[in-house]
């Protein structure tokens, strides 16, 4: 009887075993809400054109799975770094083949990639990734033609030599912007390159029918031994978010992100996979310090005290919004763990009291980020404020507009949102209110400015994080320049045979690891 | 006759001139650099400035304009800023899609439209007219996209009768073309209905029934040709309308046309995309109205072309 039950329960393991190896073949159906009309990872920095990057191309380091730590890609370990802190070397893998089949990947790729985004006759949308290089600022104004803080060691060995030491240097080359392409293929495709992509990524491109769909097919040299495990994903252009649930209902879509009306719906169907994950954002009301009524520090404190954040983010996107009590998304180093963040909690008494103080200041104004209407989150801030006593006036502003004012400096005060591009408070802190910034914040206590300067290069981690909690506290607590509200999550729902999506905080899903039972 | 369209098409000239005249003004007045547009949120300024240096963005506004005036008479529309693709070509691309949506949702409304119509006026305050008059004011009333998802939740998901978007094969055109059809045919058989009672109820009518013709005669071969003019006219303006895209149900049923092309120009700041849709768009518009007013000597020969 024993015996029986022993082998039973083999049996069983064996079976489960099975069922739960990733199976290989199949394709996944998931959708884009618009077609941005390139794969080109350096011009464009959406999340979309980045979440394609990472199937088309690899970069030179990863993030591990769900986690923040960093892995290697297309190295062949993790970089040395000098004891200043400025010195990285690298080493690729060797036999790293292009999509052609043909093109082995070389240091020329690394160096003629970090040159491109550089470049003063390229279209390079974040020159910031390789900013932090020795000779960087040189190169971009054309004053060099050729990066001094490369080094060629060999085919596969380079070194990165940086202006100063910068601790989250590492992460830039994680950004899918920072992808590593072909010199030779670039130079050959030229200005077809942006809609032809070959990269060293787990897909390359099969088909790209303009506003339809992006059909990818499994990449047979990628570099990885077995993977992926997809033979093919295609990507429909699905503009309307009602259309993409009802075409994920109907079974023709294996992803959907969830809108939160639908959230409990779907769950409670039983009939999908759900997945809820953290995400590395910041939903704020960002007042401008330069602008003539908002730089009263009374009447931003006023503000900071008028919102109910749990009563906005419960409104507006539900089980989706997490409080915010910090501007740096908690998990990231340096920031404040959640809950336990400098800023105000809602206080209407308080607030009164303040706005009482001010006295009669009119009309305040905040802009909108586009639309027609106002928004429902601009609504219940309207309201929010009204309850208080602050007559706060929201006008929609066309995006284009709005986007080029912002960089201005002329954006009043906004209710926005932030997606960080690397997991450091200095994304954050030094995007926003660093000297020089360009997101309309007005910020101007220099002495804070002087803080973000030196906690930018500092090389002990603890001493680094320590320093922005402190930046962060000033900030948001005795400045109020910034009302953090709520993080939000992910949500994401696929179809049951749909395992191995890593839905990761910085926004980009990840596929590499996908298969369908 | 011809002599009329040639004029016609003269006088077109000065028209798509000052369309793209206005366009290129209202382009460069409103606030939103298609530079920002394109680089995204961290560009640097000199990436930016060599950006507008390359695309010729830095030159005199009354340059950019010849030089665009100038290009389009030898039928060259630019390059899209986005994309570098020619922008002929990525009008070329999805208008064909559009014309099949417009010729396909035409015909739906034309056929419902002034069937329902005729039936109307003949049954004039019957039951029959009543309810699909009722109807009609419903289909005109109701907003597209709310009947596109309606349609999509009943035929698509639940019945499982059509796909419920994309762009792949003929199945993919029915719902939307019944639904944008649908809308268009409410107010065709609301004009049709009108007209239709009008015309009955003149001389030569009365004259035909004492004739003791019979009443099928008397609507369709006496009745309806009178009464199709006005009616033409608005089958004339909706073809135009249809042909440039119908941006809302283009974007419900995920559909690749004309109409979604000319937003994301907009949205991109692609100004020459924006220059080329607009244009084509004039044109459209232009010998849509050429071919309603030909037609119309076709119906009335009392209508002299001069």
């Amino acid at each position: 009887m024993k015996r029986v039950l022993l082998v039973a329960v083999l049996v069983f393991a064996v079976v489960m075993l099975f069922a739960q190896a990733p199976k290989r073949g199949g394709t996944l159906y998931d959708y884009f809400t618009i077609d941005r009309m390139t794969f080109d990872a350096q011009e464009d920095t959406t999340l979309q054109t980045y979440a394609l990057a990472r199937l088309l191309f690899s970069t030179l380091v990863r993030y591990k799975g769900e986690t923040l730590e960093l892995e290697p890609e297309l190295l062949a370990k993790m970089p040395e770094i000098s004891e200043d802190g400025r010195v990285y070397t690298f080493e690729l893998k060797k036999g790293i083949k292009f999509h052609d089949g043909k093109t082995e990947l070389t240091s020329d790729d690394v160096k003629f990639t970090i040159e491109r985004m550089l470049s003063p006759k390229g279209r390079g949308a974040s020159k910031w990734l390789f900013e932090p290089i020795l000779g960087a600022e040189e190169f971009i104004k054309g004053q060099s033609t050729s990066l001094e803080g490369f080094k060629k060691i060999d085919n596969y060995k380079f070194q990165i030599i940086l202006k100063e030491a910068y601790a989250p240097f590492l992460y830039h080359l994680a950004v899918p912007g920072a992808s590593i392409y072909s010199e030779k293929l670039v130079k050959a495709a030229g200005d077809n390159w942006k809609l032809n992509p070959v990269g060293t990524g787990p897909f390359k491109l099969k088909r790209h029918v303009p506003n339809t769909e992006i059909v990818l097919e499994r990449n047979p040299y990628y570099f990885e031994k077995d993977l992926p495990y997809l033979d093919g994903i295609v990507f429909r252009i699905v503009p309307d978010s009602t259309t993409a649930l009802m075409e994920f209902e109907a079974g023709t879509l294996d992803v959907v992100t969830i809108p939160v009306l639908e959230y409990d719906r779907l769950k409670k169907s039983g009939k999908y996979n759900i997945i809820e994950k953290e995400a590395l954002n910041t939903y704020y009301f960002l007042m401008n310090m330069s602008d003539p009524k908002w730089s009263n520090p009374t009447l931003r404190k006023a503000m900071a005290l008028a919102i109910n954040k749990k009563e906005l983010a419960e409104a507006v996107f539900g089980p989706r919004a997490t409080v915010a009590t910090s501007f740096v998304t908690p998990g990231i180093p340096g920031s404040h763990p959640l809950g336990e963040g400098p800023a105000y909690e809602y206080n209407p008494e308080e607030a009164k009291k303040l706005v009482a103080q001010l006295g009669n200041i009119g009309k305040v104004t905040a802009w909108q980020w586009g639309g027609d209407t106002l928004s429902q989150p601009n609504i219940i801030i309207q309201a929010m404020a009204k309850e208080v006593g602050i007559d706060l006036e929201i006008i929609p502003i066309e995006r284009a507009a709005f986007r080029q004012a912002r960089r201005e400096g002329k954006v009043p005060a906004a209710y926005g949102n932030w997606w960080a591009d690397i997991p450091d408070p200095d994304n954050y802190i030094g995007v926003f209110f660093g000297e020089g910034n360009q997101m309309s914040s007005g910020y101007n206590n220099k002495e804070v400015q002087e803080m973000i300067k030196k906690a930018r290069v500092e090389v002990d981690p603890e001493k680094r994080a320590q320093m922005y909690r402190e930046i962060e506290y000033k900030i948001i607590r005795e400045d109020v320049a910034v009302i953090p509200l709520f993080h939000l999550k992910y949500l994401l729902a696929t179809q049951k045979n749909v395992h191995g999506i890593i839905a990761h905080p910085t926004g980009i899903t990840v596929y590499l690891y996908v298969y369908k039972q | 006759m011809i002599q009329y369209i040639v004029r016609r098409l003269l006088y077109s000239i000065p028209v798509i001139i000052g369309v793209t005249l206005i366009t290129f003004i209202l382009l460069n007045v409103v606030p939103g650099d298609p530079v920002l547009e394109m680089v995204g949120k961290y560009a640097d300024p000199e990436t930016i400035q060599q950006i507008r240096e390359q695309l010729g963005l830095n030159d005199p506004l009354v340059v950019q304009y010849l030089r665009f005036l100038f290009n389009l008479l030898r039928g060259d529309l630019g390059k899209s800023f986005k994309t570098n693709l020619p922008v002929s070509k990525m009008i070329a691309d999805t208008f064909p899609t559009t014309l099949k949506l417009a010729l396909s949702s035409y015909l739906v409304a034309t056929v419902l439209g002034v069937s329902v119509g005729i039936i109307s006026a003949v049954k004039q305050y019957s039951f029959l007219d009543r309810s699909m008059m009722i109807l009609a004011l419903a289909g005109v009333s109701a907003p597209v996209f709310w009947v596109a998802v309606v349609a999509q939740l009943v035929f698509g998901l639940k019945l499982g009768w059509f796909p419920i978007s994309g762009y792949y094969s003929f199945k993919h055109m029915i719902l939307p073309a019944i639904v944008l059809g649908t809308r268009f045919a409410a107010s065709i058989a609301r004009y049709t209905r009108s007209a239709l009672l009008d015309v009955i109820r003149q001389d030569y009518i009365r004259t035909a029934r004492a004739k003791g013709l019979p009443e099928r005669r008397v609507i369709f071969v006496h009745a309806l040709k009178n009464a199709m003019i006005p009616v033409v006219t608005i089958l004339g303006m909706q073809l135009s309308g249809l042909l440039t895209g119908s941006i809302l149900t283009e974007t419900v049923f995920a559909i690749p046309g004309l109409g979604r092309l000319s937003v994301w120009a907009l949205s991109e700041r692609d100004f020459p995309l924006v220059q080329g849709t607009v244009v084509f768009t004039a044109i459209v518009y232009i010998l849509g109205n050429l071919i309603v007013d030909v037609s119309y000597a076709f119906l009335n020969p009392r209508v002299r072309l001069k």
